[in-house]
């Protein structure tokens, strides 16, 4: 006789879902869809030259990287978005967090950071295109337009939800202005930065692409612009499957940062 | 108790400006001293200004009128000669126990050697020694207040602002904590202002209860509590058997009474 276990259900209403079943589940929306794309090709459902088969669409990726030098375009890509991401996040934290602190200088800047926020950062392209030529300025400029305003105003909300007892306690040990915006408010609201910045790196990507299909000659868009022209489906979507893995890994690398950089933040 | 006042208040009050003209008169004509090396509790009915006062003494707010003394010199803003400590957390999850209680006296300039000695005397008074190297957030609520308490005395306070320190603790460990305050005291000599609404907990600590009327606030009545006859016992359940404890806590009941009335 075993013990009588009561059943656990498969869809319990707001019971946690194992680790195997997460895993088995999230296997198994990719295998449906995969599986009705190969089934699609296979049988002829859908045009063969607009949705090449998924096992040739990977063909073509292998074939991309080493036949054909689309890592470079890849690496380009790549230095674009850390590039314009890295001067966006230079100029966005400390000016966030500043905010965050004074409300003298938030008074200065949130009325022209709010009103930038509702300008799309792609209604710029004409103009920078004027400005900048087809060189690497226009791109980057582009996705520093399109990050910054936004990473400025997320830092700045955070940095205003650090709690007044944790700024007080430091003012009555004796810290001057300077002292609690360093040690205090900016360890604060660290984590929560690095969140705004995780999610303002997957917004960089978007605009990446714009850029990149609008105005490009290399890196991944221009690739996918240029298998256009040829009708070369399988490279464009080779292309969209490389963006895709690219932000699911720059994300994992946040998400890991974040991990290794704040591990009091851990659960015991 | 012949010393000298550490802090004097003297006729303080603090209107709140509402806007749209209006304003609220927390407290009113607030005097009293707080004796060196002495206990001060501040006593009174919930929103009758204790929290104010003790802002005010930190230097967190600023007195509508009249003025707070420490030392000889008007107090104007906060500084390190009055350690506060909160009812709500206050630790700084990023550092461990020990950087916590370093805190205070790293950004004042202590040496690292001085420092380390400091931190690990206070850190054991506080008897979180086998915690020192943990985060915070590893730690229980009764534990988190200690290291806030053991930072501010690390930093060598002239007066030690504590605002319903304990609140927000279960009863066993609030009944710790204050246990440990009376020997912080004894073994510090620190000077200490307590906010509380708990009658117990007022009669435990103080060696002077100012017990504050609401809207606005005023001092109603300075009580020092004959019945200990001027010795601090760090063992609650003798204070309550003492004869004239139950007299004491019987006159705090009516006064709170009395102002609970008020609001009627
Ligand atoms: N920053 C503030 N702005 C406006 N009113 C306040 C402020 N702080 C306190 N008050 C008012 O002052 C009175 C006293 O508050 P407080 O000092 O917090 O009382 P207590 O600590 O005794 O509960 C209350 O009526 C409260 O509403
Ligand atoms: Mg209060």
């Amino acid at each position: 006789m075993s013990i009588h276990r009561p059943s656990k259900q498969f869809f319990g209403l707001r019971k946690p879902v194992g680790r195997r079943q997460r895993l088995l589940s999230a296997l198994g929306i990719w295998i449906v869809f995969f599986g009705v794309w190969v089934f699609a090709a296979a049988a002829g459902l859908v045009n063969e030259l607009l949705v090449p088969a998924p096992q040739q669409v990977f063909a073509t990726t292998f074939d991309l990287f080493y036949g054909r030098g689309f890592a470079s375009d890849v690496l380009i890509s790549i230095s674009r978005v850390l590039g314009a991401f890295a001067m966006a996040c230079a100029v966005a934290v400390p000016l966030g967090v500043m905010m965050g602190s004074f409300p003298a200088i938030e008074a200065i800047f949130a009325p022209f950071v709010s009103a930038w926020r509702y300008l799309p950062a792609p209604s710029f392209i004409p103009i920078l295109l004027m400005w900048f030529g087809t060189g690497e300025a226009p791109k980057l400029a582009l996705l520093f337009i399109g990050v910054i305003f936004f990473l400025i105003t997320l830092v700045m909300d955070h940095t205003k939800h650090v709690r007044e007892e944790l700024v007080e306690t430091a003012l009555t040990l004796g810290a001057n202005r300077g002292t609690v915006v360093m040690k205090v408010i900016f360890p604060a609201v660290l984590p929560n930065i690095v969140v705004a910045m995780r999610q303002m790196l997957a917004m960089a990507w978007t605009y990446l692409v714009i850029a990149e299909i609008v105005a490009s000659s290399t890196g991944i868009g221009a690739m996918m612009m240029r298998a256009r022209r040829f009708l070369k489906t399988d490279e464009i979507l080779s292309g969209i499957i490389v963006i895709g893995v690219l932000g699911l890994l720059f994300d994992l690398l946040f998400a890991a940062l974040h991990r290794w950089a704040f591990p009091y933040l851990r659960k015991v | 108790m012949a010393n000298g006042s550490a802090l004097e208040i003297r006729n303080v009050s603090k209107r709140f400006d509402l806007g749209k003209g209006r304003s609220v008169t927390a407290v009113e004509g607030i005097t009293f001293n707080v004796e060196q090396n002495s206990i001060v509790v501040l006593l009174g009915p919930s929103g009758c200004g204790k929290s104010t006062i003790l802002r005010m003494m930190a230097g967190l707010e600023t007195p509508s009128a009249g003025e707070i003394v420490i030392g000889g010199r008007t107090v104007d803003g906060p500084a390190r000669d009055r350690g506060m400590v909160f009812q709500a957390y206050t630790s700084f999850d990023w550092l461990s126990v020990r950087k916590n209680v370093e805190f205070g006296m790293k950004i004042n300039g202590v040496p690292a050697a001085k420092r380390r000695a400091q931190a690990e005397h206070f850190i054991k008074l506080v008897g979180l020694e086998k915690f020192a190297d943990v985060y915070p957030s590893q730690l229980s609520g009764g534990m988190r207040q200690r290291v806030a308490i053991a930072r501010t005395l690390a930093n060598d306070p002239e007066v030690l602002l504590m605002d319903e320190p304990f609140g927000a603790l279960d009863a066993e460990t609030r009944w710790l904590m204050q246990e440990l305050m009376v020997n912080v005291a004894e073994q510090t000599n620190t000077t200490m202002v307590i906010v509380t609404h708990d009658l117990e907990e007022a009669i435990f600590l103080a060696d002077k209860i100012v017990f504050l009327s609401s809207h606005p606030g005023r001092v109603k009545e300075e009580i020092r509590p004959a019945f200990k006859a001027g010795k601090r016992i760090d063992d609650k359940e003798v204070v309550i058997k003492l004869d004239g404890y139950s007299d004491l806590e019987g006159h705090l009941m009516h006064l709170m009474r009395e102002e609970g009335r008020g609001l009627e």
